[in-house]
This record gives C-alpha cells, structure tokens and sequence, in this order.
C-alpha cells in the first residue's frame, strides 16, 4: 500500500533537488548530452569537483540522474521520470481545472 | 517558447520507484493480461528465449531474442520498433528491465535502452513512450489503475 507519506518524501526530494540553479544546469547539461563523466560534467563549471559531486549525489537521492559503471568510468544519466510524476501530480491537476473552469464560463455566457 | 534538442540518445536510462514485491513486478512486466494496460496497449509475452508484442488487433508489434531471463531481477531483451515501418528497418538496440528491493517493501525498476547507434529514428521515438510506460506500470501496482493520458 501507497503511504502518502511516502509519496510526499518523494515528491520533496524531488522539489528540493530542483530548486537549486547549479542542480538544474547540470540536469540541462544532461539533456543536452547524456552519460557525461564527473570530469566533463564539472568543465566550464565556476566549482569544485567536490562541489558537483554533492550536487550530483543529491540528483541521484531524488531518482532525477541515475549512474551507470563502465570500466573505470561513471557515466551520469537524466532519469526523466520523476519530472513526469510531478507533472501528472501537480501542473495537470491544476492546470486541467483552470481550463474546465474557461470553458464553464464560456459556456455561461454564450447560453445567456 | 525555447526547445533545446538532446543530441546523444544512444544510451537512455529510465527509473522508477514502485511501491511492490520485485515478484508482483516481474509478473507485471512480462504478462500480458498486465502489459496491455500500460503498454500502449501491447500484449507482451515473454519467454526466456523469445520477446513478443502484439498490438490490439493482433498486430505484430515485436519479435526479438530474450537475452537473458533471471526472474524476478533481470531481463533483457532485443528491440526492434515492428509497429511503425520507417523504425522497423533500422539496426536492433537493446532493453534491460532491473528490479532492486530498497528493503522498505518498495523496488527501483530502472529500463535502460541502450546499443541504439544503428537506430536513431528509434531512439528519438521511444523516450516519451518509456515514460509514459514506467508511470503507468507504477500507477498500475500502486492503485490498481491506470490513469488516461
């Protein structure tokens, strides 16, 4: 069974791990180009090797960067997945009620 | 509106958390009175030597080699897109299914779609749809529904 505590501590790793600029530049360096190394993650960066790395470790708590070995390397993948989970989970729900909401009143109005 | 293009697709990695025993997983993952809820509607077979997809009228979907078949942790499989015709001619990629318990009664279901250098009309095709396939599973497990999108 689904606790909603659970599902909160999930979304809230989430959130947090987003709300940082550094975390969603390097999530964007991702997309741009996938299974990049701590070594061609942090180039161009105005940080620390350490300081990615926390960076990083917090993207892989939230599920949004999963890593994969291969050889001596540690490759960095985007994991898409939980942005769709807070989009199904909050931006429709909303969304889908404003625009239900648009069409109710056009309704309304168009009858009068 | 900016959209950035995402250049190298050869390798994809999805993940999930799905509160479930890896053996209600597996089942969900390779039966098709499962599959066809939150597949886009695929009944999905699998066997440890073969993978097949049938789409809602029979229709061949998928017919690729199981690669290695390790109930309820690890499967993998070849993957050649038979449902659109401009993807089915190109190379075959590869698909692995983990299942790792987290010890809290919930696994990690993480897909990895990789060996995509000779399919690259597949690779930017299938991403959305990993997505798409990875929530519903979990909605499926978790709630017992799959919720219309």
């Amino acid at each position: 069974m689904v606790t909603y505590s659970r599902v909160v501590d999930d979304d809230d790793r989430v959130f947090k791990a987003l709300a940082d600029p550094t975390r969603r530049l390097l999530l964007d360096r991702l997309f741009e180009r996938d299974g990049r190394t701590l070594t061609e993650l942090e180039s161009g960066l105005e940080m620390t090797r350490f300081g990615v790395m926390k960076h990083l470790r917090i993207l892989e708590g939230a599920g949004l960067v999963v890593t994969r070995r291969a050889g001596r390397e540690k490759h960095h993948y985007l994991n898409p997945v939980p942005v769709r989970l807070i989009h199904d989970r909050w931006i429709d729900k909303y969304t889908e009620r404003r625009v239900s909401a648009l069409a109710d009143l056009k309704q309304e109005l168009e009858a009068s | 509106m900016t959209t950035t293009t995402s250049t190298d697709l050869t390798t994809q990695v999805f993940q999930v958390t799905i509160s479930a025993t890896p053996e209600a997983i597996w089942e969900a993952i390779t039966k098709p009175e499962f599959t066809e809820r939150y597949f886009h509607g695929a009944r999905v077979e699998f066997t440890p030597a073969r993978y097949r997809a049938y789409g809602p009228e029979g229709e061949n979907w998928g017919d690729s080699p199981t690669l290695e078949f390790d109930p309820p942790r690890r499967l993998v499989h070849a993957w050649q897109s038979l449902y659109d015709p401009e993807l089915a001619v190109e190379e075959a990629s590869r698909v692995t299914w983990e299942i790792e318990p987290q010890g809290d009664g919930s696994c990690t279901l993480t897909v990895t779609h990789d060996q995509l250098e000779g399919a690259p009309k597949t690779a930017a095709a299938v991403s959305g749809g990993w997505m798409t396939i990875l929530t519903g599973l979990k909605s499926l497990l978790e709630t017992g529904e799959v919720r219309a999108s």
